[in-house]
């Protein structure tokens, strides 16, 4: 399989503090210009997303393919998964602002699957995920929460 | 003080044939997004992937590193217009990143720039969360007037 490319497009104006930047989907053209800015990075995102918001997406995506992926081997391919991520950035002594934590809340809905299967599955495709290699790569901690949905 | 933002992802079906939606975040800047096997693998046809996704992440979190960094210099910038590329290798993971800035920023030389935005890449949290990328490629340059 060739390699895949994906390109995003970003401008930032003025200083860090009372500066703004707009995030462009450069690629699929899926977003336009979403602004940002320092203040509702850190503090409440008053409708303005962040680059940690955009890792909880990509992690989000890319473990739910990860998981559909594995069951669809495993021969139960998924019915329906819900996937919530949540990044969490902090300001670690000595090091500055680190990402620090990711964790995954995994309900799925499988027809066939018992709990264990799942589990099976979950470990894979956490192993097989490339955003969750490397974020593992980096020392991020990572939890999942599974749950199967009857 | 710790910060943080979130995302649900649905899935429905199998990885080739189903289907995938990034439902919402917390901020509510964007969503539905739409994502798919296919539109990841091979031409988008308008659906973002976790690889733009972390292009995307990146060229944010990098601009903001450098602008910090350039204010701290006494230089702070007019505008950065930053764009990153992610390759994705499927059965191998994420290959490579490649960073491109172009900065006007009153007052520095090119190699005060590059040597601001080299810092900015090494830096920033994104790009800490990221060191298990093999290849990470910078190219800094100032705007010609």
């Amino acid at each position: 399989m060739p390699r895949i490319v994906r390109d995003a497009d970003v401008v930032w104006e003025g200083n860090l503090a009372r500066g703004a930047g707009a995030i462009t989907a450069a690629s699929s053209g899926a977003f336009e210009a979403l602004p940002y800015s320092l203040p509702t990075r850190i503090a409440a995102p008053e409708g303005k997303t962040s680059p940690e918001e955009l890792l909880a997406a990509a992690h989000g995506g890319c473990f739910t393919m990860s998981l559909a992926g594995e069951l669809t081997a495993a021969g139960t391919p998924p019915g329906r998964l819900d996937v919530h991520c949540r990044i969490t950035m902090d300001e670690v002594e000595g090091k500055g602002h680190l990402i620090v934590h990711s964790a995954l809340d995994v309900r799925a809905r499988v027809d066939g699957l018992d709990a264990q299967a799942l589990a099976k599955a979950v470990d894979a495709a956490h192993a097989g995920c490339s955003f969750s290699s490397l974020l593992r790569a980096a020392g991020v901690g990572i939890d999942i929460e599974t749950t199967l949905d009857g | 003080m710790a910060t943080d933002r979130n995302a649900k992802v649905t899935w429905t079906g199998s990885l080739m044939e189903g289907s995938g939606r990034i439902e919402g975040v917390t901020s509510g800047a964007f969503g539905p997004l739409d994502v798919t096997w296919a539109s990841r693998a091979e031409a988008p046809d308008g659906r973002t992937s976790p690889e733009e996704l972390i292009a995307a992440a990146w060229a944010s979190c990098v601009s903001m590193a450098l602008s910090h960094a350039l204010a701290g210099a006494g230089t702070p910038p007019e505008r950065l217009e930053t764009s990153v590329t992610v390759t994705f290798q499927p059965g191998e993971g994420i290959l490579k990143a490649a960073i491109e800035i172009v900065g006007t920023v009153p007052g520095i030389d090119h190699d005060g720039f590059v040597a601001q935005a080299e810092g900015a890449k090494q830096n920033c949290p994104v790009s800490k969360a990221m060191t298990g990328v093999p290849e990470v490629t910078l190219a800094a340059t100032l705007a010609t007037a």
